[in-house]
């Protein structure tokens, strides 16, 4: 992993399309602004972590649907 | 073409019928190809069955069913990776995650799957806003599932009838 030293108000660019910027300090909260392209997707990467043990979780599933589809119609 | 399958044994599906991963499913990037299983009389749970590993399988629902307003706005760069123009083109079909004892059932409302329903190419897409739930609990009574039972095939603006096979598993 690189790392780096910035102050506030100081970016980085990571190739010549995206731009991160360090914003603000707020105690352990640090605030950043994103500049990318709309094809880059940015995401928190927890959203992603989540999303992918969900994903598991639901690829491990071993009920079967006219189960799911009873409980439904009882309602 | 017959494939294996954990949960239905051997089936035959026609190789129009695939559903090809132009993106992944997280977690999942070396599945690329799948089909969408019907069971039975059709109802809006379907399963979206991996090609290339037989244990691979994930029950889908129209999110449209979960959610009648559900309209998310979908990532450009997802957009353009299926070659999708107009939005007649787009399917969406959202994971849900079964857990048994007690039976509890949530729909992915933040991670749908994207489908090109004329060229049959998929990814999922991460919707930017955190308001579509990860867990969205589809059993607490709130989800209206005959709405989308009386509907079958056309199934709102979404016209997910074209990316089913015509073979039911069972």
């Amino acid at each position: 992993m690189l790392i780096l030293t910035r102050k506030l108000g100081e970016s980085i660019a990571i190739g010549d399309e995206i731009k991160i910027t360090f914003l603000e300090m707020a105690g352990k909260q640090l605030r950043i602004g994103i500049e990318a392209p709309r094809h880059v997707p940015v995401h928190r990467a927890e959203v992603y972590q989540a999303i992918q043990e969900q994903n598991a979780q639901a690829s491990a599933s071993d009920i079967r649907i006219e189960d799911i589809w009873e409980r439904i119609a009882r309602g | 073409m017959d494939i294996d399958t954990t949960r239905f044994g051997r089936i035959r599906i026609k190789e129009s019928e695939l559903i090809e991963m132009k993106g992944h499913i997280l977690g999942f990037e070396r599945h690329k190809r799948f089909v969408l299983l019907t069971v039975d009389d059709n109802p809006p749970l379907m399963w979206l069955q991996s090609v290339d590993d037989s244990a691979i399988a994930f029950v889908v629902v129209n999110p449209r069913i979960v959610e009648p307003d559900y309209a998310p706005a979908i990532f450009d760069g997802d957009l353009g990776l299926l070659e999708i123009r107009r939005t007649e083109e787009i399917a969406l079909l959202a994971i849900v995650t079964v857990r048994s004892a007690p039976i509890r059932a949530t729909a992915n409302l933040r991670a749908p799957i994207l489908i090109n329903a004329e060229k049959r190419w998929a990814t999922q897409t991460v919707l930017d806003d955190p308001d579509y739930p990860i867990q969205y609990d589809i059993l607490d009574g709130k989800v209206d599932f005959k709405r989308g039972w009386s509907a079958k095939g056309s199934l709102g603006g979404n016209r997910l009838e074209r990316v089913h096979p015509s073979c039911a598993a069972g």
